[in-house]
């Protein structure tokens, strides 16, 4: 059982935790949840020894620790999965997995045989169809979750802590996940659970807990609330979820893709935006949209195919170029692919949309500052100076910067990739919304999400892609669900 | 206790970022401070003559700033091609490529080519060092174009490129000695009240010129961007191959100018030894100022800061009598010193 004791944190003269108490005990999943920024990771953080509290105690069994580095942490049995990726891309899965507690045969060598044998077997258990020889480099963002959530539970750990985990997978894994986490429940392993999926909470967790403004501001028993009580508590009123509605005008055709080729990820992808249309793509691991619309955004070789924006043909060797002929890309994936970990917020927000600021590449400072304001406030963005670094945000509220990189750009055409990754339930509808005000005004827009619901909610039409092609279309009634996760899983639609 | 030292320590940095640096020199600029105190001391004081006293103590600076000048352009550049992730080891050699068809040019043997187009005095100077700064141009972007469109890594590029450089020079100068006029070194030697400080106005008009570029235009923070997560620069729609290639542009530019200074200051150069070794000064300059060799960090004020650390400290070494030959030695552990304290501050 491990207790933290009126924990006090502040960063600077910013006060982010205020006397939290929180139990955790042993074969329980706890859901730790609250607005971006709230504190949770901060939190999760102090008892991983990544961070020192200003005050208060941590107990393990009724007896005081201190944990000065994240070993220390990990030596009392806790395990954690950061809300952002922790692989090194240069190594193999396999040794990714023992990272820092590398096993030795009786020689003193790593013992290889035995990490990939390990590896093989996790992932036999997990259902998961990876090599654990491969490249962690060459893993897209949901395969690298996946490693990570494996990694943890193959630490023995008596404790683990789970920063959004469940971001970037698809419905089929996060399945898988519930199951191993019930697993280890059943085994006495305690579970914290943090997630902004209101309903993976009230499906997988026992006790919740809530931050506000780095205060605990409600715990029970999740049977005794619903997501939308939990939603309440978060905000500290109540959402509306309501049906999304916009004025639809679909103009003529922005984009056309025509028999796309990759060399492994996608093959004879043909597909088309009009302007004013929000057009979803989803599917599971591996189904290769991310790296379509990469190299429909000039980032990653094509092998044959066309690409014509507004009929005429591209052909894109970089992705300035695709910028230039009106093509926007949000990347997924947030650390990897858009955080800029040596610039400030402001310059985060401000790598794209440049040539609205600057004459003859010069910079002015009160047009850029003007112009984030703008979307600070439009986005909501919790955050204190535009100088500070981009890490001293909270992982939603990046997420936030790096979509407001975007917005002001004027794209014809807006590719999103897991555009609501971390934020929470109320910043989500806003995107919702900023989404429709765009297509509104004319804008194509593309979202690629993992979330059935997402998509269901968001968009016109929706492609399925099943193994880099494209399994099928849903829109209307079809737009279902069911019919969504029959095409993403290599079925075709009942004919009606 | 340790906490209350650390609070404190970062209550000070805090006040310096507060001062409008992004990047607080802190450490830096305590560093060079302790070493201009420990040189005012052992220079010693003269109380009896106080006007004496500073006028031996400024000259004694301007000695060390003017004999770091062309050095510490180079170091500014040098910065700029780190920040990428990249680095250049052909500095030297560009050095001698540019400084031989400076001389080539103004020769005022029967050899010198605007001697015989009968082309003399300021004109043909101006000429010259416009040749030598388009050259130093075109060589920086081989160079950068080598690394971006042909894929070698930056190390190797510059390592062969550092050989051709040199070499073709050496070959092509081989038994010609040429001079280049008198008036010419008044580039460098131009006394104002017996004071010589042109190369320091040179520094510092690069020094300035390349902090407004690293921190006010696009291109800079371009630089940043691409050195720091290159991935997410390109999926930002950044050109990450052309910024690339113009770091190490701009760099060819300021070697040229520091060619310039360099012959203009002896009016000879020895194409065999010149600029030897100029590369890891400028590295050194640059990671004592707080430049990260990985990429994605650096400024061009530490840089400054830095080459004033290892000029400083060359002249305490000298003035407490350390033999030459173990001055390296000291700037290799102030090298070493300066990452330790680096890798400190970020855990
Ligand atoms: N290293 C840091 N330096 C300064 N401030 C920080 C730092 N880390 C976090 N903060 C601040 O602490 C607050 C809480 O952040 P935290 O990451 O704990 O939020 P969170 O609840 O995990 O949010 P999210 O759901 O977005 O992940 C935020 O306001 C954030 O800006
Ligand atoms: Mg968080």
């Amino acid at each position: 059982m491990i207790r933290m004791e009126n924990i006090n944190k502040s960063f600077g003269a910013h006060r982010v935790l205020k006397d939290v108490t929180i139990t955790i005990k042993g074969g329980e999943i706890c859901a730790l949840i609250g607005e971006n920024g709230a504190g949770k990771s901060t939190l999760m953080n102090i008892l991983g020894g990544v961070h020192q509290r200003d005050s208060g105690r941590i107990y393990i069994n009724g007896s005081e620790v201190e944990f000065a580095t994240p070993a220390d942490s990990l030596n009392a049995g806790i395990a954690f999965i950061h809300q952002e990726l922790n692989l090194i891309n240069d190594l193999p899965i396999f040794e990714n997995m023992f990272l820092g507690r590398e096993p030795v045969n009786k020689w003193g060598r790593l013992d290889l045989d035995r990490m990939r044998a390990e590896t093989e077997a996790i992932f036999g258990r997990m259902n998961i169809d990876l090599d654990p020889k491969t490249m962690v480099r060459n893993l897209d963002a949901s395969y690298k979750q996946i490693v990570e959530i494996c990694r943890a539970i193959m630490m023995d750990a008596s404790v683990i802590i789970m920063d959004e985990p469940t971001t970037s997978l698809t419905a089929p894994e996060i399945k898988r996940v519930f199951e191993m986490m019930d697993t280890l429940k059943k085994q006495g392993v305690g579970i914290i659970f943090i997630s902004h999926k209101l309903n993976e909470v009230m499906e997988i967790c026992e006790r919740y807990m809530v931050l506000r403004d780095g205060e605990l501001v409600a715990e029970g028993l999740v049977t005794d609330v619903t997501a939308d009580d939990l939603a309440r508590f978060m905000v500290g009123h109540d959402i509306s979820t309501d049906v999304l509605t916009r004025q639809k005008i679909i103009g003529p055709e922005v984009l056309r893709v025509e028999n796309l080729c990759h060399t492994h990820a996608f093959r004879n992808v043909s597909l088309n935006v009009s302007k004013g249309e929000i057009l979803g793509l989803t599917g599971l691991l591996g189904d290769g949209r991310s790296e379509l619309f990469q190299a429909i955004f000039g980032a990653e070789p094509i092998v044959s195919g066309d690409i014509f924006i507004e009929d005429r043909r591209a052909r894109l060797h970089g992705t300035e170029q695709a910028l230039n002929l009106g093509i926007g890309y949000l990347p997924g994936n947030r650390k990897e692919n858009s955080i800029i970990k040596d610039m400030n917020v402001l310059e985060n927000a401000s790598i794209v949309t440049w040539p609205l600021f600057a004459r003859q590449g010069i910079i002015d400072k009160k047009k850029q500052e003007n112009l984030f304001a703008e979307q600070k406030t439009r986005l909501a963005i919790r955050m204190r100076k535009n100088t500070d670094n981009i890490n001293t945000l909270s992982g939603g509220n990046q997420q936030k910067v790096v979509l407001a990189k975007w917005l002001p750009a004027g794209p014809k055409i807006l590719i999103l990739d897991n555009p609501t990754q971390g934020v929470d339930v109320g910043a989500k509808e806003e995107i919702y919304d900023i989404v429709l005000r765009l297509a509104e005004e004319g804008m194509a827009i593309v979202v690629l999400s993992s979330e059935a619901a997402e998509i269901i909610r968001l968009c016109d039409r929706a492609l399925v892609m099943y193994q880099g092609e494209i399994q099928g279309e849903v829109s209307g009634d079809t737009m279902t669900e069911h019919d969504i996760m029959r095409l993403a899983t290599g079925g075709s639609l009942a004919a009606s | 206790m340790h906490a209350g030292t650390r609070q404190e320590q970062s209550r000070i940095r805090g006040w310096f970022e507060s001062r409008g640096a992004a990047d607080s020199h802190f450490g830096t600029v305590l560093v060079l401070v302790i070493l201009i105190i420990l040189q005012t001391v052992v220079l010693g004081f003269d109380y009896s003559s106080v006007g004496h006293w500073f006028s031996s103590w400024a000259r004694n600076w301007i000695n060390i700033l003017r004999n770091n000048a062309g050095i510490g352009i180079v170091s500014l550049g040098m910065t700029m091609v780190i920040i990428t992730g990249g680095i250049d080891l052909a500095v030297g050699s560009t050095l001698v490529a540019t400084g031989a068809v400076i001389m080539t040019l103004l020769d005022t043997g029967p050899k010198g080519l605007f001697l015989k187009m009968g082309l003399t005095g300021i004109p043909a100077f101006i000429l010259t060092v416009g040749t030598a700064i388009i050259l130093g141009y075109v060589l920086g972007t081989v160079i950068g174009l080598l690394i971006t469109k042909g894929r070698i890594a930056p190390f190797v590029a510059t390592l062969g490129a550092m050989k051709i450089f040199r070499s073709v020079t050496q070959h092509f100068m081989q038994g010609y000695n040429p001079r280049v006029p008198r008036e010419f070194l008044k580039i460098s030697n131009l006394t104002v009240g017996n004071l010589m400080f042109m190369p320091i106005i040179y520094w510092l008009v690069v020094a300035a010129v390349l902090h407004y570029i690293a921190t006010r235009t696009v291109f800079g923070r371009q630089v940043i961007a691409v050195g720091s997560n290159e991935r997410a620069a390109r999926l930002s729609g950044v050109n990450v191959e052309r910024v690339k290639t113009r770091a190490y542009s701009l760099m060819g530019i300021l070697v040229a100018i520091a060619s310039v200074i360099q012959v203009s200051r002896i009016g000879s150069m020895d194409f065999a030894n010149a600029g030897s070794g100029y590369e890891m000064d400028a590295i050194a300059a640059a990671i004592v100022g707080g430049t990260v060799m990985s990429g994605g960090r650096g400024t061009i004020i530490g840089t400054v800061l830095g080459m004033l650390i290892i000029a400083v400290m060359n002249n305490l070494l000298n003035l407490f009598g350390v033999p030459p030959f173990l001055r390296e030695a000291f700037k290799g552990l102030i090298v070493i010193f300066a990452v330790l304290l680096q890798r400190k501050e970020s855990a």
